[in-house]
Protein backbone atom coordinates (compact mmCIF):
# COMPACT_ATOMS: atom_id res chain seq x y z
CA UNK A 1 0.00 0.00 0.00
CA UNK A 2 1.30 3.22 -1.10
CA UNK A 3 2.38 6.63 1.61
CA UNK A 4 -0.85 8.43 -0.04
CA UNK A 5 -2.96 5.71 0.73
CA UNK A 6 -1.42 4.75 4.42
CA UNK A 7 -2.13 8.44 5.30
CA UNK A 8 -5.93 8.01 4.34
CA UNK A 9 -6.15 5.13 6.68
CA UNK A 10 -4.14 6.57 9.68
CA UNK A 11 -7.35 8.13 10.88
CA UNK A 12 -9.28 4.91 11.24
CA UNK A 13 -9.33 2.95 14.63
CA UNK A 14 -7.00 -0.39 14.20
CA UNK A 15 -6.23 -3.15 16.77
CA UNK A 16 -3.12 -2.03 18.77
CA UNK A 17 -2.61 1.20 16.60
CA UNK A 18 -1.47 -0.92 13.75
CA UNK A 19 -1.35 0.35 10.33
CA UNK A 20 -3.97 -0.88 8.18
CA UNK A 21 -2.97 -3.04 5.45
CA UNK A 22 -4.56 -5.87 2.71
CA UNK A 23 -3.66 -9.50 1.68
CA UNK A 24 -0.92 -7.93 -0.63
CA UNK A 25 1.08 -6.50 2.33
CA UNK A 26 1.58 -9.71 4.14
CA UNK A 27 4.85 -11.92 3.81
CA UNK A 28 6.28 -14.73 5.92
CA UNK A 29 6.65 -13.34 9.30
CA UNK A 30 4.22 -10.39 9.26
CA UNK A 31 1.17 -10.93 12.13
CA UNK A 32 -2.04 -9.96 10.42
CA UNK A 33 -4.61 -9.61 12.53
CA UNK A 34 -8.31 -9.69 11.41
CA UNK A 35 -11.58 -9.08 13.10
CA UNK A 36 -14.80 -11.95 12.65
CA UNK A 37 -18.33 -10.61 13.01
CA UNK A 38 -19.93 -13.68 13.40
CA UNK A 39 -21.70 -14.86 16.93
CA UNK A 40 -24.56 -17.01 16.01
CA UNK A 41 -22.62 -20.03 15.22
CA UNK A 42 -21.08 -21.90 17.93
CA UNK A 43 -21.63 -21.25 21.24
CA UNK A 44 -23.99 -18.26 20.15
CA UNK A 45 -24.30 -15.24 22.54
CA UNK A 46 -25.67 -12.10 21.28
CA UNK A 47 -22.91 -9.32 21.09
CA UNK A 48 -19.47 -11.20 20.68
CA UNK A 49 -19.20 -10.38 17.29
CA UNK A 50 -18.70 -6.40 18.41
CA UNK A 51 -15.53 -7.45 20.18
CA UNK A 52 -13.11 -6.61 16.92
CA UNK A 53 -15.07 -2.98 17.03
CA UNK A 54 -14.61 -2.57 20.62
CA UNK A 55 -10.62 -3.48 20.59
CA UNK A 56 -10.04 -0.96 17.62
CA UNK A 57 -12.23 1.62 19.47
CA UNK A 58 -10.21 1.50 22.64
CA UNK A 59 -7.01 0.89 20.85
CA UNK A 60 -4.35 3.27 21.30
CA UNK A 61 -0.95 3.34 19.56
CA UNK A 62 0.65 0.87 21.76
CA UNK A 63 3.26 -1.66 21.69
CA UNK A 64 2.61 -4.30 19.43
CA UNK A 65 4.89 -6.09 17.02
CA UNK A 66 6.40 -3.45 14.17
CA UNK A 67 5.18 -6.25 11.71
CA UNK A 68 1.34 -6.39 13.06
CA UNK A 69 -1.00 -5.26 10.56
CA UNK A 70 -4.66 -4.89 10.83
CA UNK A 71 -6.11 -6.88 7.59
CA UNK A 72 -9.63 -5.67 8.59
CA UNK A 73 -12.58 -8.10 8.65
CA UNK A 74 -12.78 -11.80 7.27
CA UNK A 75 -16.41 -11.87 5.13
CA UNK A 76 -18.83 -13.44 6.73
CA UNK A 77 -22.47 -14.79 6.09
CA UNK A 78 -23.37 -15.78 9.72
CA UNK A 79 -27.42 -16.71 7.96
CA UNK A 80 -25.73 -19.24 5.52
CA UNK A 81 -23.42 -21.47 7.58
CA UNK A 82 -22.84 -23.49 4.36
CA UNK A 83 -21.77 -20.53 2.62
CA UNK A 84 -20.15 -19.31 5.80
CA UNK A 85 -17.26 -21.62 6.83
CA UNK A 86 -16.21 -21.93 3.57
CA UNK A 87 -15.90 -18.29 2.42
CA UNK A 88 -14.16 -17.87 6.44
CA UNK A 89 -11.51 -21.04 5.62
CA UNK A 90 -10.48 -19.49 2.12
CA UNK A 91 -9.94 -16.18 3.30
CA UNK A 92 -7.91 -17.50 6.87
CA UNK A 93 -6.17 -19.55 4.11
CA UNK A 94 -5.35 -16.89 1.66
CA UNK A 95 -3.58 -14.91 4.62
CA UNK A 96 -1.61 -18.06 6.47
CA UNK A 97 -0.55 -19.38 2.67
CA UNK A 98 1.13 -15.43 2.48
CA UNK A 99 3.34 -17.00 5.21
CA UNK A 100 1.99 -14.35 7.40
CA UNK A 101 0.81 -15.25 11.45
CA UNK A 102 -2.80 -14.59 11.85
CA UNK A 103 -4.62 -13.77 14.89
CA UNK A 104 -8.74 -13.82 14.50
CA UNK A 105 -10.37 -11.43 17.08
CA UNK A 106 -14.17 -12.12 18.32
CA UNK A 107 -17.22 -13.77 17.41
CA UNK A 108 -17.83 -17.18 18.82
CA UNK A 109 -15.70 -20.09 18.61
CA UNK A 110 -16.84 -20.67 15.21
CA UNK A 111 -14.28 -18.78 13.50
CA UNK A 112 -11.54 -20.89 15.47
CA UNK A 113 -12.64 -23.97 13.67
CA UNK A 114 -12.42 -22.06 10.15
CA UNK A 115 -9.34 -20.99 11.33
CA UNK A 116 -7.97 -24.15 12.39
CA UNK A 117 -9.08 -25.95 9.09
CA UNK A 118 -7.29 -23.01 7.29
CA UNK A 119 -3.88 -23.72 9.04
CA UNK A 120 -4.35 -27.47 7.98
CA UNK A 121 -4.66 -26.57 4.55
CA UNK A 122 -2.37 -24.07 4.05
CA UNK A 123 0.32 -25.67 5.83
CA UNK A 124 -0.09 -29.03 4.97
CA UNK A 125 1.12 -29.75 8.80
CA UNK A 126 -0.64 -31.57 11.69
CA UNK A 127 -1.49 -28.16 13.65
CA UNK A 128 -2.60 -28.55 17.47
CA UNK A 129 -5.22 -26.08 18.92
CA UNK A 130 -4.11 -25.43 22.19
CA UNK A 131 -6.63 -23.85 24.76
CA UNK A 132 -5.68 -21.00 27.02
CA UNK A 133 -6.19 -22.33 30.52
CA UNK A 134 -5.25 -21.88 34.36
CA UNK A 135 -2.36 -24.75 33.63
CA UNK A 136 -1.75 -25.49 30.25
CA UNK A 137 -0.19 -28.56 30.46
CA UNK A 138 1.86 -29.22 26.92
CA UNK A 139 4.94 -31.62 26.56
CA UNK A 140 4.43 -30.04 22.81
CA UNK A 141 7.98 -29.87 20.88
CA UNK A 142 9.27 -26.67 20.13
CA UNK A 143 8.78 -26.28 16.34
CA UNK A 144 5.04 -28.37 16.91
CA UNK A 145 2.79 -25.68 14.70
CA UNK A 146 -0.13 -24.53 16.96
CA UNK A 147 -3.48 -22.67 17.02
CA UNK A 148 -3.85 -20.57 20.41
CA UNK A 149 -7.54 -20.91 21.32
CA UNK A 150 -8.10 -18.05 23.70
CA UNK A 151 -11.62 -18.14 24.85
CA UNK A 152 -12.42 -14.59 26.82
CA UNK A 153 -15.57 -17.06 28.60
CA UNK A 154 -13.12 -18.22 30.94
CA UNK A 155 -12.07 -14.73 32.61
CA UNK A 156 -13.48 -14.39 36.22
CA UNK A 157 -16.91 -13.20 36.67
CA UNK A 158 -15.47 -9.85 38.32
CA UNK A 159 -13.57 -8.90 35.03
CA UNK A 160 -16.62 -8.58 32.59
CA UNK A 161 -19.46 -6.77 32.33
CA UNK A 162 -22.31 -9.79 31.84
CA UNK A 163 -20.54 -12.74 33.74
CA UNK A 164 -21.86 -16.20 32.44
CA UNK A 165 -20.24 -17.96 35.74
CA UNK A 166 -18.31 -16.61 39.02
CA UNK A 167 -14.89 -17.88 38.96
CA UNK A 168 -12.59 -18.34 35.96
CA UNK A 169 -8.98 -16.52 35.23
CA UNK A 170 -7.84 -12.85 35.38
CA UNK A 171 -6.44 -11.02 32.89
CA UNK A 172 -3.29 -11.53 33.86
CA UNK A 173 -3.14 -15.27 34.69
CA UNK A 174 -4.20 -15.31 30.70
CA UNK A 175 -1.43 -13.19 29.74
CA UNK A 176 0.67 -15.65 31.60
CA UNK A 177 -0.48 -19.05 30.32
CA UNK A 178 0.56 -17.39 26.84
CA UNK A 179 3.35 -16.43 27.45
CA UNK A 180 4.47 -19.91 28.72
CA UNK A 181 2.88 -21.92 26.02
CA UNK A 182 5.05 -23.80 24.08
CA UNK A 183 4.85 -24.71 20.23
CA UNK A 184 4.88 -22.44 16.77
CA UNK A 185 2.13 -19.86 17.35
CA UNK A 186 1.09 -20.23 13.55
CA UNK A 187 -2.45 -18.46 14.30
CA UNK A 188 -4.63 -17.40 17.22
CA UNK A 189 -8.47 -16.85 17.86
CA UNK A 190 -9.79 -14.35 20.64
CA UNK A 191 -13.47 -14.77 21.30
CA UNK A 192 -16.47 -15.36 23.64
CA UNK A 193 -16.72 -12.07 24.96
CA UNK A 194 -19.87 -9.84 24.39
CA UNK A 195 -18.02 -6.59 25.09
CA UNK A 196 -20.00 -3.66 26.99
CA UNK A 197 -20.68 -1.09 23.77
CA UNK A 198 -19.57 1.88 25.17
CA UNK A 199 -16.60 4.85 23.59
CA UNK A 200 -14.20 4.21 26.20
CA UNK A 201 -13.62 0.52 26.78
CA UNK A 202 -14.89 -0.87 30.35
CA UNK A 203 -12.50 -3.49 32.08
CA UNK A 204 -13.03 -6.27 29.85
CA UNK A 205 -12.48 -4.41 26.63
CA UNK A 206 -8.63 -3.36 28.30
CA UNK A 207 -8.56 -6.51 29.39
CA UNK A 208 -9.16 -8.06 26.15
CA UNK A 209 -6.54 -5.95 24.19
CA UNK A 210 -3.76 -6.51 27.17
CA UNK A 211 -4.31 -10.26 25.80
CA UNK A 212 -4.66 -9.31 22.25
CA UNK A 213 -1.39 -7.66 22.24
CA UNK A 214 0.53 -10.86 24.65
CA UNK A 215 -0.93 -12.96 21.88
CA UNK A 216 0.02 -10.84 19.12
CA UNK A 217 3.59 -10.91 21.26
CA UNK A 218 3.26 -14.77 21.08
CA UNK A 219 2.95 -14.93 17.51
CA UNK A 220 6.10 -12.73 16.75
CA UNK A 221 8.07 -14.84 18.63
CA UNK A 222 6.98 -17.63 16.97
CA UNK A 223 8.10 -21.50 17.89
CA UNK A 224 9.25 -20.87 22.11
CA UNK B 1 -43.16 -18.62 16.67
CA UNK B 2 -41.34 -21.91 16.23
CA UNK B 3 -41.46 -24.96 18.52
CA UNK B 4 -38.08 -23.99 19.88
CA UNK B 5 -39.14 -20.65 20.83
CA UNK B 6 -42.20 -22.15 22.05
CA UNK B 7 -40.79 -24.68 24.54
CA UNK B 8 -38.05 -21.99 25.14
CA UNK B 9 -40.88 -19.81 26.73
CA UNK B 10 -42.97 -22.79 28.65
CA UNK B 11 -39.74 -23.73 30.27
CA UNK B 12 -39.36 -22.77 34.01
CA UNK B 13 -36.02 -22.09 36.23
CA UNK B 14 -33.06 -24.05 34.54
CA UNK B 15 -35.31 -25.58 31.95
CA UNK B 16 -37.24 -27.43 34.33
CA UNK B 17 -40.40 -28.26 33.02
CA UNK B 18 -44.09 -26.46 34.87
CA UNK B 19 -45.73 -28.24 36.49
CA UNK B 20 -47.73 -29.03 39.89
CA UNK B 21 -46.27 -30.54 43.19
CA UNK B 22 -48.32 -34.21 41.50
CA UNK B 23 -46.28 -34.61 38.71
CA UNK B 24 -42.95 -34.48 40.86
CA UNK B 25 -41.29 -37.95 41.65
CA UNK B 26 -39.37 -38.83 44.48
CA UNK B 27 -35.90 -37.33 44.57
CA UNK B 28 -37.24 -34.71 42.69
CA UNK B 29 -37.28 -30.62 43.69
CA UNK B 30 -40.29 -28.77 43.08
CA UNK B 31 -39.04 -24.61 42.61
CA UNK B 32 -41.40 -22.30 43.97
CA UNK B 33 -41.09 -18.30 43.43
CA UNK B 34 -42.57 -16.16 46.34
CA UNK B 35 -42.38 -12.91 44.85
CA UNK B 36 -43.14 -11.08 48.16
CA UNK B 37 -41.25 -7.67 48.46
CA UNK B 38 -39.94 -5.95 51.75
CA UNK B 39 -41.81 -3.68 53.20
CA UNK B 40 -39.14 -1.09 54.11
CA UNK B 41 -35.84 0.52 53.35
CA UNK B 42 -34.63 2.27 49.95
CA UNK B 43 -33.69 -1.00 48.81
CA UNK B 44 -36.88 -2.97 47.38
CA UNK B 45 -37.17 -5.50 43.75
CA UNK B 46 -37.11 -8.65 45.90
CA UNK B 47 -40.41 -9.21 44.00
CA UNK B 48 -38.85 -9.90 40.29
CA UNK B 49 -36.65 -12.32 41.90
CA UNK B 50 -37.95 -15.38 41.08
CA UNK B 51 -38.81 -14.46 37.20
CA UNK B 52 -35.20 -13.18 36.90
CA UNK B 53 -33.41 -16.43 37.75
CA UNK B 54 -35.61 -17.89 35.71
CA UNK B 55 -34.73 -15.84 33.05
CA UNK B 56 -30.90 -15.47 33.79
CA UNK B 57 -30.61 -19.54 33.72
CA UNK B 58 -32.64 -20.19 30.90
CA UNK B 59 -30.33 -17.24 29.27
CA UNK B 60 -26.81 -19.34 30.47
CA UNK B 61 -28.69 -22.41 29.26
CA UNK B 62 -28.06 -23.72 33.46
CA UNK B 63 -29.69 -27.49 34.47
CA UNK B 64 -29.64 -28.62 37.34
CA UNK B 65 -28.79 -31.93 38.01
CA UNK B 66 -31.51 -32.71 39.50
CA UNK B 67 -34.98 -33.42 37.96
CA UNK B 68 -37.83 -31.51 39.28
CA UNK B 69 -40.69 -29.49 37.98
CA UNK B 70 -41.40 -25.56 38.15
CA UNK B 71 -44.55 -25.27 40.12
CA UNK B 72 -44.89 -21.50 39.23
CA UNK B 73 -45.28 -18.22 41.42
CA UNK B 74 -47.03 -17.97 44.60
CA UNK B 75 -50.37 -16.21 44.75
CA UNK B 76 -49.61 -13.60 47.10
CA UNK B 77 -53.09 -12.90 47.48
CA UNK B 78 -54.47 -14.07 50.98
CA UNK B 79 -52.74 -15.87 54.05
CA UNK B 80 -49.60 -16.59 51.59
CA UNK B 81 -47.48 -17.66 54.51
CA UNK B 82 -49.87 -20.54 55.33
CA UNK B 83 -49.85 -21.82 52.02
CA UNK B 84 -46.43 -21.90 51.59
CA UNK B 85 -45.91 -23.33 54.41
CA UNK B 86 -48.61 -25.94 53.57
CA UNK B 87 -46.92 -26.54 50.33
CA UNK B 88 -43.63 -27.22 51.67
CA UNK B 89 -45.07 -29.42 54.03
CA UNK B 90 -46.59 -31.31 51.18
CA UNK B 91 -43.12 -31.60 49.07
CA UNK B 92 -41.33 -33.12 52.17
CA UNK B 93 -43.69 -35.27 53.06
CA UNK B 94 -43.58 -36.75 49.43
CA UNK B 95 -39.97 -36.49 49.25
CA UNK B 96 -39.73 -33.35 47.09
CA UNK B 97 -36.97 -30.70 47.66
CA UNK B 98 -38.71 -27.74 47.69
CA UNK B 99 -36.73 -24.70 46.11
CA UNK B 100 -38.10 -22.09 47.25
CA UNK B 101 -37.19 -18.43 44.97
CA UNK B 102 -37.87 -15.51 47.34
CA UNK B 103 -38.78 -12.71 47.80
CA UNK B 104 -38.05 -11.01 51.01
CA UNK B 105 -37.25 -12.65 54.26
CA UNK B 106 -40.67 -13.32 55.19
CA UNK B 107 -40.76 -16.50 52.80
CA UNK B 108 -37.56 -18.32 54.84
CA UNK B 109 -39.58 -17.46 58.27
CA UNK B 110 -42.29 -19.23 56.60
CA UNK B 111 -40.58 -22.70 55.07
CA UNK B 112 -38.57 -22.38 58.32
CA UNK B 113 -42.06 -22.60 60.37
CA UNK B 114 -43.17 -25.17 57.94
CA UNK B 115 -40.14 -27.61 59.06
CA UNK B 116 -39.88 -26.86 62.70
CA UNK B 117 -37.92 -29.79 63.79
CA UNK B 118 -34.86 -29.64 61.20
CA UNK B 119 -31.38 -27.74 61.81
CA UNK B 120 -31.40 -24.92 59.55
CA UNK B 121 -27.72 -24.04 57.56
CA UNK B 122 -28.20 -20.39 56.91
CA UNK B 123 -26.14 -17.82 55.02
CA UNK B 124 -26.89 -14.35 56.48
CA UNK B 125 -25.36 -10.99 57.79
CA UNK B 126 -27.64 -10.75 60.54
CA UNK B 127 -29.01 -13.74 62.30
CA UNK B 128 -32.82 -13.00 62.70
CA UNK B 129 -34.41 -14.08 66.49
CA UNK B 130 -36.62 -17.14 65.26
CA UNK B 131 -33.86 -18.45 63.87
CA UNK B 132 -31.46 -18.61 66.73
CA UNK B 133 -34.50 -19.99 68.85
CA UNK B 134 -35.02 -22.81 66.89
CA UNK B 135 -34.42 -26.69 69.84
CA UNK B 136 -32.35 -28.01 66.76
CA UNK B 137 -29.00 -27.10 65.64
CA UNK B 138 -28.31 -24.01 63.46
CA UNK B 139 -24.95 -22.68 61.58
CA UNK B 140 -24.98 -19.54 60.53
CA UNK B 141 -22.56 -18.25 57.63
CA UNK B 142 -21.42 -15.20 57.21
CA UNK B 143 -22.59 -13.12 59.94
CA UNK B 144 -21.36 -9.67 60.69
CA UNK B 145 -20.94 -7.02 63.86
CA UNK B 146 -23.97 -5.67 63.76
CA UNK B 147 -26.28 -8.46 65.48
CA UNK B 148 -28.33 -6.96 68.13
CA UNK B 149 -26.77 -7.66 71.78
CA UNK B 150 -30.07 -10.07 72.86
CA UNK B 151 -29.18 -12.06 69.50
CA UNK B 152 -25.34 -12.21 70.05
CA UNK B 153 -26.64 -13.35 73.60
CA UNK B 154 -28.47 -16.30 72.36
CA UNK B 155 -26.05 -17.49 69.77
CA UNK B 156 -23.41 -18.03 72.47
CA UNK B 157 -25.55 -19.41 75.43
CA UNK B 158 -27.07 -22.03 72.49
CA UNK B 159 -23.37 -22.79 71.42
CA UNK B 160 -24.84 -22.28 67.90
CA UNK B 161 -21.75 -22.76 65.28
CA UNK B 162 -21.69 -19.20 63.57
CA UNK B 163 -18.64 -17.85 61.28
CA UNK B 164 -18.23 -14.24 59.70
CA UNK B 165 -18.18 -13.50 56.04
CA UNK B 166 -14.01 -12.78 56.45
CA UNK B 167 -13.07 -16.09 58.25
CA UNK B 168 -14.96 -17.39 55.85
CA UNK B 169 -13.10 -15.65 53.06
CA UNK B 170 -10.21 -16.39 54.26
CA UNK B 171 -10.85 -20.22 55.12
CA UNK B 172 -10.46 -19.87 58.85
CA UNK B 173 -13.69 -20.72 59.62
CA UNK B 174 -14.27 -25.03 60.47
CA UNK B 175 -17.39 -26.20 60.16
CA UNK B 176 -17.13 -29.68 62.01
CA UNK B 177 -20.24 -31.03 62.49
CA UNK B 178 -22.80 -30.76 59.43
CA UNK B 179 -26.23 -31.79 59.84
CA UNK B 180 -27.70 -35.16 58.36
CA UNK B 181 -30.21 -33.75 57.10
CA UNK B 182 -30.91 -29.33 57.28
CA UNK B 183 -32.86 -26.82 55.78
CA UNK B 184 -30.46 -24.73 53.83
CA UNK B 185 -31.18 -20.76 53.43
CA UNK B 186 -29.59 -18.17 51.84
CA UNK B 187 -29.65 -14.83 51.86
CA UNK B 188 -28.10 -13.02 49.02
CA UNK B 189 -27.65 -9.78 51.33
CA UNK B 190 -24.45 -12.07 52.84
CA UNK B 191 -22.31 -11.34 49.84
CA UNK B 192 -20.28 -8.07 49.90
CA UNK B 193 -22.01 -5.39 48.42
CA UNK B 194 -18.78 -4.85 45.84
CA UNK B 195 -18.85 -7.87 44.43
CA UNK B 196 -22.90 -7.98 44.03
CA UNK B 197 -24.83 -5.07 44.83
CA UNK B 198 -28.18 -6.91 43.95
CA UNK B 199 -29.56 -7.33 47.60
CA UNK B 200 -31.98 -5.93 49.64
CA UNK B 201 -29.69 -5.30 52.33
CA UNK B 202 -26.36 -3.65 52.35
CA UNK B 203 -23.99 -5.45 53.52
CA UNK B 204 -20.03 -3.73 53.15
CA UNK B 205 -18.01 -6.37 55.25
CA UNK B 206 -19.77 -9.71 53.36
CA UNK B 207 -18.51 -12.67 51.72
CA UNK B 208 -17.24 -13.36 48.29
CA UNK B 209 -20.02 -14.66 46.14
CA UNK B 210 -17.17 -17.52 44.90
CA UNK B 211 -16.60 -17.92 48.55
CA UNK B 212 -20.48 -18.61 49.28
CA UNK B 213 -20.60 -21.02 46.48
CA UNK B 214 -17.32 -23.04 47.59
CA UNK B 215 -18.27 -23.39 51.16
CA UNK B 216 -22.09 -24.37 50.12
CA UNK B 217 -20.51 -26.72 47.61
CA UNK B 218 -18.29 -28.38 50.08
CA UNK B 219 -21.47 -29.20 52.64
CA UNK B 220 -22.44 -32.89 52.45
CA UNK B 221 -26.06 -32.51 53.93
CA UNK B 222 -29.43 -34.24 52.57
CA UNK B 223 -30.73 -30.98 52.09
CA UNK B 224 -35.03 -30.88 52.77
CA UNK B 225 -35.63 -27.61 51.48
CA UNK B 226 -33.43 -24.66 50.05
CA UNK B 227 -34.91 -21.21 50.18
CA UNK B 228 -33.08 -18.07 49.08
CA UNK B 229 -34.04 -14.80 49.54
CA UNK B 230 -32.85 -11.34 49.96
CA UNK B 231 -32.25 -10.82 46.01
CA UNK B 232 -32.99 -7.72 44.36
CA UNK B 233 -31.85 -8.01 41.08
CA UNK B 234 -32.59 -4.59 39.24
CA UNK B 235 -30.17 -3.49 41.96
CA UNK B 236 -27.40 -5.28 40.13
CA UNK B 237 -27.20 -4.31 36.56
CA UNK B 238 -24.36 -6.89 35.84
CA UNK B 239 -26.34 -9.89 36.86
CA UNK B 240 -23.36 -10.94 39.75
CA UNK B 241 -26.15 -11.39 42.10
CA UNK B 242 -28.20 -13.54 40.31
CA UNK B 243 -25.27 -15.59 39.00
CA UNK B 244 -24.19 -16.25 42.67
CA UNK B 245 -27.40 -17.45 42.97
CA UNK B 246 -27.95 -19.70 40.87
CA UNK B 247 -24.55 -21.26 41.44
CA UNK B 248 -24.83 -21.35 45.21
CA UNK B 249 -28.27 -23.87 44.30
CA UNK B 250 -26.79 -25.62 41.66
CA UNK B 251 -23.83 -26.07 43.87
CA UNK B 252 -26.09 -27.35 46.84
CA UNK B 253 -28.01 -29.61 44.80
CA UNK B 254 -24.59 -31.49 43.12
CA UNK B 255 -23.69 -32.05 46.57
CA UNK B 256 -26.68 -32.22 48.72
Amino acid sequence: MGDAAQIQFDTIPSFLGVPVGDLEDLVPGRIAIAGYFCDNLDHPAAGQRYLARQLRYVSGFGNAPANSIDVGDVNVFPLEPNKHFPAVTSQCQAVLETGARMVLVGGDSSGLKALATAANKATGADITVVSVTKDIVSALPKTQPIILSVDLDKLAAKWVSHPRHLVGLSPAEMVAQIEITRGNVVAAAIFGLAPELDNRGRTETCAALAILQAVTERLNKGAG
Amino acid sequence: MTKAQGRLKMAGYANLPLGEISQCEVGNVGVLGVPSEVDSGLRSGASLAPDALRKMSKQLGIDLPVHGRDLGNLDLSGDWPEVLMQLVTQMVSCRVMPVVLGGALDVASAVLRALPDLPVVAALPLARRDLVQRPADTILLGLNGGQPADIWDQIIQRKIHWSTARQLDEGRANILEMPEHAVLWIDISVIDLGHAAGAVGLNPGGMKPETLVSIIGAMSCDWQAIVITGLAPACDTRGVSELASIEVLNAALRHG
